[in-house]
């Protein structure tokens, strides 16, 4: 059992070890290793489109992840009391959400988008007070968010709601025989229950948005995310920089990841021991 | 320029030159043996006042310029000296085909300021409103009677001018005959024969409706343009029967040819010109049955977001010095005489850039039609999901 | 404030991004499926069921996709089952934490770098060489439905391994001490209690990876070198080479109607399956 775990973790980690020993490649043919060298590092952290990339990816990664968190646990909120139609629309709605693939997602954002704004653009252009300043209606960064935002919510709603349903209701029956505003007993009793939820949604959406390569293809306009990047680079062939940037994501992402561990670890040892 | 600089052959520079780009010596070596790191200095310092001020020189045009661009196309080392001239860094995005660009246009907000379309397409660029018509006065170092016509006309739609030219070249293949007891083959029915026996598993094909339908057609002697219907059927029939044997269709097959996954492609003059540098038992091969001639450019899309910019990286890039730089790494030829001047004679004499003519005579240009016909990309669609 | 208007604003801002960002651009594919290419591309409105028609000259690309998709959750199943299993049943708590962060950080990194990775090791001087090396002959790796399915096993284990060491973990232990008192063999308690108690964490982690290999794109296109063909790979081409919106709308309104049926027919099976429970399946 112990080996077969160890050779799925092999297998899981040796493309990683191979992009790790490149991205050390001295050679710029990703192909030919040509000694060691930590020279890709300082060249990819001194090169202004990656790090323009990285930019656009963590702003649209963090705007959509928090709109998507917000509204969708606004959403899943207000689920439990609807009934009926309503109820069914949404459900349906969520999960063809999570079904549709991301690349029809794109594609059918980028048409439908773009035939929009060709039809909104010259009606803004006669509408618009001052001569030529109408605002010019195009994809970018509001696509962006827009696109990753659809698929995360109807995620962060599906995790929230499960939350919901394990609540323990009578602590907020408790709360209301106490005369607690329904504002308090949502920010006492409700919200630190499902809060995890909520946290778990953001954290699953910003990296779905982070990550997402194939709609930001498509509705990214003139905008590079990081994937774009990557990819556009490999197809000029990868130089180890490439490779550099893969490893230096990695190595970000295993630190916050030790260190939120870390964090909730002790919080729970406090909680654990403040408890009477 | 120090003595020790001023004595270097132009042998010498060459082999400095393939020596930096195989990456077995640094670029500071290279700038520093060469001299050229003194001469690009001393330019950029005396140019202001040489010439009638560059447009590249110009005061603010911005941070940044975004480029649309084929693979292997462009010294890297002249972005870094733009940069350092005008502070506006150079976004490359490559591209594998000219549907590919187009389809980025049309789907709007691209996002580039300037794209290297090829000859046949600017036509339906323009029909199609997606293009900027090119103002000169713009473009101090770009001087249209220094062009050959027969590669430059192209850019002129309506008597206006709407794209300068940047190279040529062909599309024939490169083999790596080592692996064919030392023979290199000439036609295009060798190639697809090959394909389907002793190379199987060894051969891509472009990614590319124009090329790998084109080449195709030539095995039967059809023209590369055709938009016959019996004669792309019977193009289509082999490209089913070939695909099972073919090593992958893409349009970057440097990296494979170089790790000796693939043994032959479909290629450009250029990358031809490359791998047989780096490893000479790769032979460039132009069908005699015919192909492509073609000639690219440099044109700026409808909008651009940064059109100062845009015209100063063309006027840069096409500054005979810069041009010539970009020539010897990229090994396509030009057709402005001014910077063939500045050429060595050795790359003007190489049979790969510069082929016999009755080899060049029986190429022909791209048509227009095949860009926007139907049948063709749903042909290559078809070959491909099969 | 009324509580009906309370929970009509709070529906507001999801409701008005899943009608814009959802059900309109289905609405426009939906439509423009049934249009006409353009002469230089694009769409041009019409009525016709041209495309559809038309259909049968992707079906390769159906049927790598309707072939490989499945496969590729089998074998991740059969993969990630052991593993999860290992975690939730044979590791201390200290070292199960670690181990599962170990499980997710790969899938931190793009998926495309992670792809290109199996470029260098399936290519010609990698695992190849070893395998003629060996006396094994000369095989090609890179650019076969092989490579394709190593990457989406590899792209998707992390996705499989979670939502079933979930229902492992869940399990009362009790019921396995209990099992083993009475006297069955650790075989027996596994097929009749661990296994069919875990089913709905299999059932999450299926439908997860075949919902997203059937719109894969990205392994094919770098593992499989243009020769092996997905539906995605179809989609892509045709709005970005041939430009025919048209006809990418059918193909693309089929694709999702497929995923319909094929989902709705799984989740409707599974849950009797699971005999009714829905606490970890998707919805």
């Amino acid at each position: 059992m112990r080996i077969y775990a160890l050779a799925v973790y092999a297998f899981l980690y040796f493309p990683i070890g191979v992009i790790a020993l490149f991205s050390l490649n001295a050679g710029r043919h990703a192909s030919q290793f040509q000694g060691f060298s930590t020279q890709w590092y300082g060249k990819a952290l001194a090169n202004p489109f990656v790090m323009d990339a990285l930019k656009t990816s963590l702003t649209v990664a963090l705007v959509s992840a928090l709109l998507a968190s917000l509204f969708g646990t606004m959403a899943a909120l207000a689920l439990q009391s609807v009934k009926g139609r309503t109820r069914v629309f949404f459900d349906a709605l969520i999960y063809i959400a999570v079904m549709v693939p991301g690349i029809v997602i794109g594609i059918a954002t980028l048409i439908a988008l773009v035939t929009v704004f060709n039809w909104l653009n010259p009606i803004l252009e006669i509408i618009w007070p001052i001569a030529d300043q109408a605002p010019k209606l195009s994809m970018g960064f509001g696509s962006l968010i827009a696109a990753h935002g659809l698929f995360t919510m109807a995620l962060v709603v599906i995790i929230v709601r499960a939350r919901i349903a394990g609540m323990d209701r009578s602590l907020i029956e408790a709360s209301a025989d106490l005369y607690a505003t329904p504002f308090g007993t949502f920010r006492q009793v409700t919200l630190p229950q499902i809060f995890p939820g909520i946290l778990a949604g953001f954290l699953l959406s910003f990296t779905f948005s982070f990550d997402d390569f194939i709609i930001a293809f498509f509705v990214a306009g003139s905008e590079t995310t990081l994937p774009i990047y990557v990819f556009s680079s490999i197809r000029r062939g990868v130089t180890p920089e490439i490779n550099a940037i893969g490893t230096m994501v990695l190595g970000a992402s295993l630190a916050i990841l030790i260190l939120a561990q870390t964090i909730l670890q002790r919080g729970r040892k406090q909680a654990g021991g403040s408890a009477p | 320029m120090t003595d020790h600089n001023d004595t270097i052959t132009r042998e010498k520079f060459m082999a400095e030159l393939w020596r930096y780009k195989r990456g077995s010596v640094t670029r500071r070596h290279f700038l520093g043996v060469t001299g050229l790191g003194t001469a690009t200095a001393v330019l950029g310092a005396a140019m202001p006042g040489l010439m009638p001020r560059p447009a590249w020189s110009q005061a603010n045009i911005g941070d940044r310029v975004i480029l649309a661009t084929w693979p292997n196309y462009h010294e890297p080392t002249n972005f870094e000296a733009f940069t350092e001239a005008t502070g506006a860094a150079v976004q490359v995005n490559v591209f594998g085909s000219n549907e590919e660009m187009l389809a980025k246009l049309q789907a709007g907000g691209s996002g580039w300021d300037v794209f290297v379309p090829t000859n046949y397409t600017i036509t339906t660029y323009v029909d199609e409103g997606l293009i900027e018509p090119i103002d000169v006065s713009r473009l101090p170092n770009y001087d249209a009677s220094a062009f050959d016509a027969r590669f430059a006309s192209p850019g002129t739609v309506n008597d206006t001018l709407y794209a300068v030219s940047k190279n040529w070249g062909t599309t024939g293949y490169a083999i790596n005959t080592a692996k064919n007891g030392d023979v290199t083959p000439t036609t295009w029915k060798e190639f697809w024969d090959m394909t389907m026996t002793n190379f199987s598993g060894r051969t891509m094909v472009h990614d590319y409706q124009l090329t790998t339908i084109g080449n195709a057609l030539k095995y039967f002697g059809y023209s590369f343009n055709s938009v016959d219907a019996n004669e792309l059927a019977d193009a289509e029939k082999l490209l089913l029967d070939a695909k099972p044997h073919l090593f992958a269709i893409n349009s970057d097959y440097q990296p494979s040819m170089r790790s000796g996954d693939a043994w032959m492609t479909m290629c450009w003059t250029g990358d031809g010109k490359q791998l047989n540098t780096d490893i000479p038992e790769i032979k460039y091969v132009l069908g005699k049955e015919g192909g492509e001639l073609w000639s690219d450019f440099y044109a700026i899309p409808k909008g651009a977001p940064h059109m100062d910019a845009a015209y100063a990286l063309i006027d840069f890039l096409l500054t005979p010095e810069n041009n010539a730089k970009e020539a010897l790494f990229h090994g396509y030829p030009v057709a402005d005489a001014r910077t063939n001047a500045l050429l060595p004679a050795e790359l003007l004499n190489d049979p790969i850039i510069y082929p016999a003519a009755d080899l060049l005579s029986a190429l022909e240009f791209g048509a227009a039609a095949t860009l926007t016909d139907p049948n063709r990309a749903e042909l290559l669609a078809r070959f491909k999901s099969a | 404030m009324q509580p009906r208007v309370k929970t009509w604003l709070f529906l507001m801002p999801a409701g008005l991004w899943f009608l814009t960002m959802l059900v309109l651009p289905l609405v426009v594919v939906f439509i423009f499926s049934f249009g006409e290419r353009g002469a230089a591309g694009g769409y041009v409105p019409a009525f016709t069921l041209d495309q559809y028609a038309n259909l049968p000259a992707r079906w390769a690309a159906f049927r790598n996709t309707l072939t490989l998709a499945p496969i590729g959750t089998v074998v991740c199943l059969l993969i990630a089952y052991p593993l999860a299993y290992f975690l939730a049943l044979r590791t201390t708590p200290k070292w199960r934490t670690l181990l599962l962060i170990l499980v997710i950080v790969p899938f931190w990194t793009s998926i495309l770098i992670r792809s290109y990775a199996w470029i260098f090791i399936l290519g010609g001087r990698g695992l190849p060489t070893l395998i003629s090396a060996l006396g094994l002959g000369d095989v090609q790796l890179i650019n076969t439905p092989f490579a394709v399915l190593v990457g989406i096993v590899y792209g998707y284990l992390p996705l499989m391994v979670f939502p079933i060491f979930v229902s492992l973990e869940r399990l009362d232990k009790r019921l396995l001490e209990a099992s083993s008192d009475l006297g069955c063999p650790p075989w027996r308690s596994f097929l009749n209690v661990t296994l069919p108690l875990s089913m709905p964490g299999v059932a999450t982690g299926c439908m997860l990876v075949f919902i997203l290999l059937m719109g894969e794109f990205l392994i094919p296109a770098i593992l499989g070198g243009g020769k092996v063909f997905f539906v995605g790979n179809a989609l892509v081409d045709l709005f970005l080479q041939s430009r025919n919106w048209a006809y990418g709308s059918a193909v693309a309104v089929t694709l999702v109607a497929i995923m319909l049926v094929t989902v709705t027919a799984y989740m409707r099976f599974t849950r009797r399956w699971a005999g009714g429970r829905d606490d970890v399946s998707l919805m």
